[in-house]
């Protein structure tokens, strides 16, 4: 085996396209194992764990492009080196004209009013500085931005009358146009301020599927509401969709928000101008109720519900829950005595999360690698404990790799090694559609499904597959096809996340 | 105020990107404009020196 490292100081492209150069490369003859990536930490260790040589590794920075290849000999090795190049200068040759500064690209669009940030986090602070001092409201969807960091870029934007939504923002719908991941919606009065990612994908389109619509769905970024940050986004959005003459009723979306928050947003809502209803996704303390002043929900369902209700509009069928104790006794009489086990695999952390609510409040126990108590963390996230409902977009799975949402390969490893497992009855599972997913979510674990299946039954065993696909059929991959790719193999699809979750308890109470 | 906020409500993302490439093709399939910038990490030096003078300033 002969080893290349090749390392290009401060060259920038971003991981999407990085990930497609990677498989074009791995595609090469006499090529083994190729990597084309920046030099971050987490990325050279991956390389180290490939058995690349700490020695050429050893001067790598997290602005270096990292090419690394092993191949059967050198001659191969230096044809695929050659190809990358191709590869990436194929792309720079259509950037040539392109604009290589925010300033350049101001001038190239004076009428710009945002600026979409997805640079690393350690760059991605600056640039947002840069952009609010341009008068432009800005998108962060960066992680990894310190938090001193955050609150400054906040209260600068509040200074300037501007938004920041982020850092760590997964999602937005401005005036019907989606930021980030997004899913296809209706426009239409109910106005969303969500610090949580695939929450708001989850409400936005089940909002669209009951026949309503959508004004605008602001992110705040995952820590807003946290004290740290005191809600300075969420106060600024809900001042601003006040004003709105599309909004006529509000969401607020996320897990509960620290003490302090609280009371302000609390405060706040006491003399708010249109109705305003809370979805705080988590164990929430009598104390919150009783000091909340308006509606509050804990479930994605019923927050959409609550909108809908609150403007007139009938609840659907779908968000009412459904009598599953038939289906279940049917799935349960082919189980095994040993199968007890339910293993949820997620991309979207909030279908993590909600799905751990259920659980705790059904007082089922669990085991989580991001726990909604402390008394539920699992120790190994590699390793299955019990019922285990796995986060697969946590950081620690995602260090040097994509989103789970773009990404399947982990997912994929993780339902084939689940299969192995004699106590496994239930894969419980999610798929979210839209704009910057992945172009075929369901294709992308059928595969793997299917060899689960089929592993299940060699061992005289049943799998219980249980799935909710989030979406709308305006979504680029449709989600009527999805749903129905997932039925013809035999998984059985809910209308909602809250639904799936509540029909695998279902399934869990027959005695076991 | 919020005239910032009210014109992005108003008018719809008119977008600056930095960073993923596929934001901006996903923001021109919906018809937004979009100008992607084609970034580079700037040298070290400059990023101290601009780190200063926002101390300073």
């Amino acid at each position: 085996m002969f080893r290349a490292v090749q390392i290009q100081k401060r060259r920038y492209f971003d991981s999407m396209f990085l990930m497609r150069v990677t498989q074009h490369l791995q595609a090469e003859p006499g090529v083994k194992e190729a990597a084309v990536v920046m030099g971050t930490p987490a990325n050279v260790q991956i390389l180290l764990n490939l058995g690349f040589p700490a020695a050429d590794l050893a001067e790598v920075g997290p602005d270096d492009l990292v090419i690394a290849v092993a191949a059967e000999d050198e001659v191969a090795a230096g044809k695929a080196l050659a190809k990358v190049e191709e590869f990436l200068s194929g792309r720079r040759e259509g950037a040539i004209q392109a604009p290589k500064t925010l300033a350049q690209a101001l001038a190239r669009l004076p009428e710009a009013n945002i600026a979409v940030i997805s640079l690393p986090g350690h760059h991605a602070g600056r640039e947002a500085h840069k952009a609010l001092d341009a008068g432009l409201n800005v998108f962060l969807f960066s992680s990894n931005v310190p938090l001193e960091e955050e609150t400054a870029l906040k209260k600068k934007a509040r200074e300037k009358g501007l938004l920041l939504m982020g850092p760590d923002c997964g999602t937005a719908i401005i005036a019907g146009i989606g930021l980030g991941f997004a899913n296809v919606v209706r426009r239409g009065p109910i106005g969303l301020i969500a610090a949580s990612g695939t929450g708001a994908q989850e409400f936005t389109s089940l909002i669209h599927r009951a026949g309503a619509g959508i004004s605008h769905a602001i992110g705040t970024g995952s820590r807003d509401f946290s004290d740290k940050v005191g809600g300075l986004t969420a106060l600024a959005a809900l001042e601003a969709l006040e004003t709105d003459p599309a909004t006529e009723v509000l969401v607020l979306l996320g897990k509960p928000p620290g003490e302090n928050t609280l009371q302000r947003l609390a405060e706040r809502l006491r003399h708010a101008q249109k109705p305003v209803i809370a979805c705080f996704l988590g164990v929430i303390s009598e104390a919150i109720k009783k000091k909340w002043p308006g509606k509050l929900v804990s479930l994605i369902d019923d927050a959409v519900a609550a909108a809908l209700s609150t403007l007139g509009l009938p609840v659907p069928e779908f968000l009412r829950p459904e009598n599953l104790e038939e289906l279940a006794e049917r799935e349960r009489q082919k189980l095994t005595p040993r199968q007890r086990f339910v293993r949820g695999i997620f991309s979207g952390g909030t279908f993590c999360y909600q799905a751990q609510l259920f659980f705790h409040t059904a007082r089922v126990p669990f085991k989580s690698n991001a726990p909604l108590l402390p008394e539920h963390e699992l120790p190994n996230p590699f390793q299955s404990e019990g019922h285990t409902l796995l986060d697969m977009g946590d950081e620690f799975f995602t260090q040097g790799r994509l989103h789970p949402m773009i990404d399947p390969t982990l997912r994929r490893e993780r339902i084939l090694k689940e299969a192995e497992d004699p106590e496994v009855s239930v894969l419980l599972l999610d798929f979210v559609l839209g704009y910057n997913a992945s172009p075929d979510p369901v294709g992308n674990l059928l595969p793997a499904i299917r060899a689960a299946q089929e592993k299940k039954r060699k061992n005289g065993e049943h799998l219980v597959v249980v799935a909710s696909v989030c979406g709308t059929e305006a979504d680029p991959q449709d989600y009527k096809k999805q749903v129905e790719k997932l039925e013809e193999a035999g998984v059985l699809v809910f209308s909602t996340q809250a639904q799936a979750v509540r029909f695998v308890l279902t399934l869990l109470g027959g005695g076991r | 105020m919020n005239e910032g906020i009210q014109r992005l409500l108003g008018e719809g993302p008119k977008a600056i990107n930095l960073g993923l490439e596929e934001f901006a093709q996903a923001l021109e399939a919906q018809g937004a404009k979009v100008v992607h910038v084609d970034w580079s990490p700037p040298p070290p030096e400059a990023e101290e020196l601009q780190d200063l003078l926002e101390k300073l300033l």
